[in-house]
């Protein structure tokens, strides 16, 4: 009888949920105002994103979300709104979350741009997301400018309104190489996992190593979530290079620089994407972590400056009171992915897309976050990557000059000396 | 004493009957010519629906519920009616992706010209469908769980192998497809694709081959026994599900412009068929699609209102659902075709 009544009461409960489902109002749509509405009403330009909050991007999406809300609420707040010739408009910014999932990523990516109309959109998280997103707003041929996807096929598709500030992943191992093919390095090894930035990491890092005259001894590739790296420094190992360079996630460097230490192989500079340049690595290896080199894409410490956020660190700082925390360089290139669209749009002096297209197209700025200029693929042509080192405990930048802070310490010290 | 073990029989009984018994012309009607002219009906408005003005985000919408409703028949077909539990189905999926991604793309393999969307999407299906004979063949001699298992290991085997063949796949890196969107023709492809299996569905439970399926599931040496070739009926059923799963993989990589291993060989994609299947009611011609329908909005409900939770909410509703409906919402409303996987997977080695 107990579990009659339960079935019972169940099922009530399931056609509840179902009624309710059928009569639940569609999801809030922040149906915008007619741009025209003559008289005094604000003028207010809108803007989407989809962005993780839940699924496997959670935590950068977070980041991306705080960079892309600093500047919302500097520009509205602070900067009094994006001038269009001689009117200022508000700006409004309609963000769902994507779960990390490239079905719900185009379906919300298609809600923004056809049920909430907003003018123009940023990316979201990763380059995968990146990949589905961005293919629908070109269908529509809506603008969608972004700083978290770096991987080198999303350019190759001959789209016409992707625009990335962030540096192109083939050029991430540039000024490290550069620098350390100064202090005399000759010979690199390649490691990298096999999905598609890292690929485009390490097709980069074997062209730049030509341009720098250094000799390529080795390329390994190795699957997503990999468990152990060993096998691969240990015919590294042989090899005896000067340079390792690593093109993986985070715990990709915990492992690398774990491995490297237990097989005693002794690269004289190990450059690895991702890890270093976030101080969870230092917590993580402790003082393994010394000497590892890290591109960076930007660092608080860098010497660029603008004249709407200041410098890099007067940003820093503004982002640290906003959010509680310091900014990562993905909150960075996030804040920056805005800045970017925010002055073309002033320099178009229009909402028009294909003025903004254009304005994009010509831009040739300094921000805090670095230089932005594109080329004809859409990528920031004009920002160098930036290279760490950690140095007792410290993440300080190496490369570029212009941008540094100390100097790079080569070679690094084999494992038995330190 | 006896009064005690008499009110426990009486309890059981109780169980066993049908919570709420269909009167048998309306059972009878479902699963008859009336069930089809009602989803011919429903088709038809379906159809009707872009005309009403909707938003192309309403459309992207109908096209992927109408894939789920048609991978959770195609997972019905060899999980609920012939009774042997697929839990790597998605394999077919991303199959029929890679194909699709293969051939429209072109280069990595060399094919020139490249293929178009129409006729590389048969292609897909065709692709899928002689891999399930080819893997069904060993693997559908297995029972229970040992099947299951060993179609779980055939996905997870595909995901690395097309991670492995590089010069083909792409590798880890993946394909990008040409971007070209059409959503209105999305939602009327996908419609005719979910239009069909279901329809086949309903077909193949009237006829003979489905009898012989369902015989297959409850007693497969008696079936055999009696004359029935379950091995050719097996692999029938497999391939028919096989090739609308992948044909339906090639039409989501079209549309995602983009895949990679872990996108399209996901082991989630198959726990979600199971699941549709599942709630709705095993075995049954309408459960599937109905079970498919619910948790799409289910999944949208408690998104939009319990956000942050929802997932846990999703999976807490749903374990309560198979500890207390194990037959799904058909079965507890009496569709005596129905069955449960906790039957299907303790079928190891008994008759029964």
């Amino acid at each position: 009888m107990r579990h009659f009544l339960l079935q019972i009461s169940l099922l009530l409960v399931v056609s509840l949920v179902l009624t309710s489902c059928s009569l639940a109002p569609p999801a809030p749509v922040d149906e915008p105002a007619p741009a025209s509405a003559d008289t005094d009403a604000e003028k207010i330009i809108y803007l989407g994103a989809a962005v993780s909050e839940t699924g496997r991007f959670s935590r950068e999406g977070k980041d991306t979300r705080q960079g892309y809300g600093l500047w919302l609420d500097w520009v509205n707040n602070e900067y009094g709104g994006i001038k269009v010739g001689d009117e200022r408009y508000k700006v409004e910014l309609i963000m769902y979350d994507d779960e990390g999932d490239p079905d719900t990523a185009a379906r919300l990516v298609e809600k923004l741009i056809n049920e909430d109309r907003v003018d123009f959109l940023l990316g979201p998280y990763s380059s995968f997301l990146t990949q589905s997103a961005s293919a629908i707003a070109e269908k529509y041929g809506k603008i969608m400018i972004e700083g978290n996807g770096a991987a080198q096929p999303l350019f190759e598709r001959g789209f016409q309104n992707l625009f990335a500030v962030l540096t192109p992943a083939l050029n991430y191992t540039r000024s490290a190489l550069q620098l350390l093919a100064e202090k005399g390095a000759e010979t690199v090894v390649i490691a990298y996992e096999d999905t598609a930035f890292p690929t485009s990491v390490a097709d980069g890092a074997q062209s730049w190593a030509a341009e720098y005259g250094l000799e390529v001894l080795g390329v390994e590739t190795y699957p997503v979530n990999v468990a152990d790296v060993s096998g691969i420094m240990s015919k590294f190992k042989e090899l005896e290079p000067d340079i390792f360079v690593g093109g993986g996630h985070f715990n990709d460097a915990v492992l690398f620089i774990r491995a490297a230490k237990e097989l005693d192989f002794n690269p004289k500079a190990m450059v690895i994407t991702v890890g270093p340049s976030n101080p969870k690595l230092i917590e993580e290896v402790g003082a393994d972590s010394e000497y590892v080199i890290g591109p960076t894409q930007w660092e608080a410490s860098m010497s660029y400056a603008d004249d709407y956020f200041g410098t890099a660190a007067e940003y820093a700082a503004r982002y640290e009171k906003l959010w509680g925390e310091p900014p990562t360089y993905q909150a960075a290139e996030s804040t920056a992915t805005a800045l970017a669209l925010h002055i073309a749009i002033e320099q178009a002096a229009s909402l028009d897309t294909d003025a903004v297209r254009t304005a994009l197209r010509n831009l040739d700025v300094v921000t805090f976050y670095g230089p932005i200029n594109f080329d004809e693929k859409g990528r920031n042509a004009g920002k160098p990557m930036g290279a760490i080192q950690i140095q007792n405990g410290e993440i300080l930048v190496v490369a570029p000059t212009n941008a540094a802070v100390a100097d790079l310490n080569y070679p690094a010290p084999p494992w038995k000396d330190r | 004493m006896a009064t005690e073990r008499n009110q426990k029989e009486n309890e059981a009984r109780v169980k066993r009957k049908p919570l709420i018994s269909i009167p048998a012309p309306v059972d009878s009607l479902l699963a008859g010519w009336a069930g089809l002219a009602l989803w011919l009906l429903l088709l038809l408005l379906l159809a009707l629906y872009p005309y009403t003005g909707v938003s192309s985000v309403a459309l992207f919408v109908g096209s992927q519920i109408f894939v789920l409703v048609t991978l959770a028949s195609n997972w019905n077909l060899i999980g609920g009616m012939t009774g042997y539990v697929d839990f790597g189905h998605a394999v077919f999926f991303g199959i029929g992706a890679y194909i699709m991604g293969i051939l429209v793309t072109g280069s990595p393999l060399l094919i020139s010209p490249e293929w178009g969307f129409w006729q590389a999407l048969p292609a897909s299906g065709v692709a899928a469908a002689l891999f399930a004979l080819l893997i069904g063949l060993p693997t559908l001699r297995l029972k229970g769980p040992y099947f299951s298992i060993a179609m779980l290991g055939t996905l997870v085997a595909m995901r690395e192998v097309a991670r492995v063949l590089r010069p083909i796949t792409g590798g880890g890196v993946g394909l990008n497809l040409p971007p070209l969107l059409n959503r209105l023709g999305d939602y009327y492809l996908m419609l005719a694709v979910m239009g069909l299996v279901v329809s086949i569905i309903w077909w193949i439970q009237r006829s003979e081959f489905g009898q012989s399926l369902i015989a297959i599931r409850e007693d497969e040496i008696g079936a055999e026994m009696r004359g029935i070739n379950t091995t050719l009926h097996k692999i029938v059923a497999f391939m028919i599900a096989a090739f609308f799963t992948g044909t339906v993989g090639g039409f989501w990589a079209w549309q995602n412009t983009y895949i990679d291993p872990d996108v399209v060989f996901v082991e989630a994609r198959t726990v979600e068929m199971v699941m549709m299947s599942m709630l709705g009611g095993l075995g049954t011609v309408w459960g599937p699609p109905l079970g498919a329908v619910v948790i799409y909005f289910l999944q949208d409900l408690l998104w939009g209102s319990l956000f942050g939770v929802h997932l846990v909410a999703l999976g807490v509703l749903l374990v309560v659902i198979v500890l207390f409906m194990p037959e799904g919402i058909l079965g507890t409303l009496g569709d005596r075709s129905s069955t449960s996987l906790g039957r299907l997977l303790s079928r190891v080695g008994r008759s029964k």
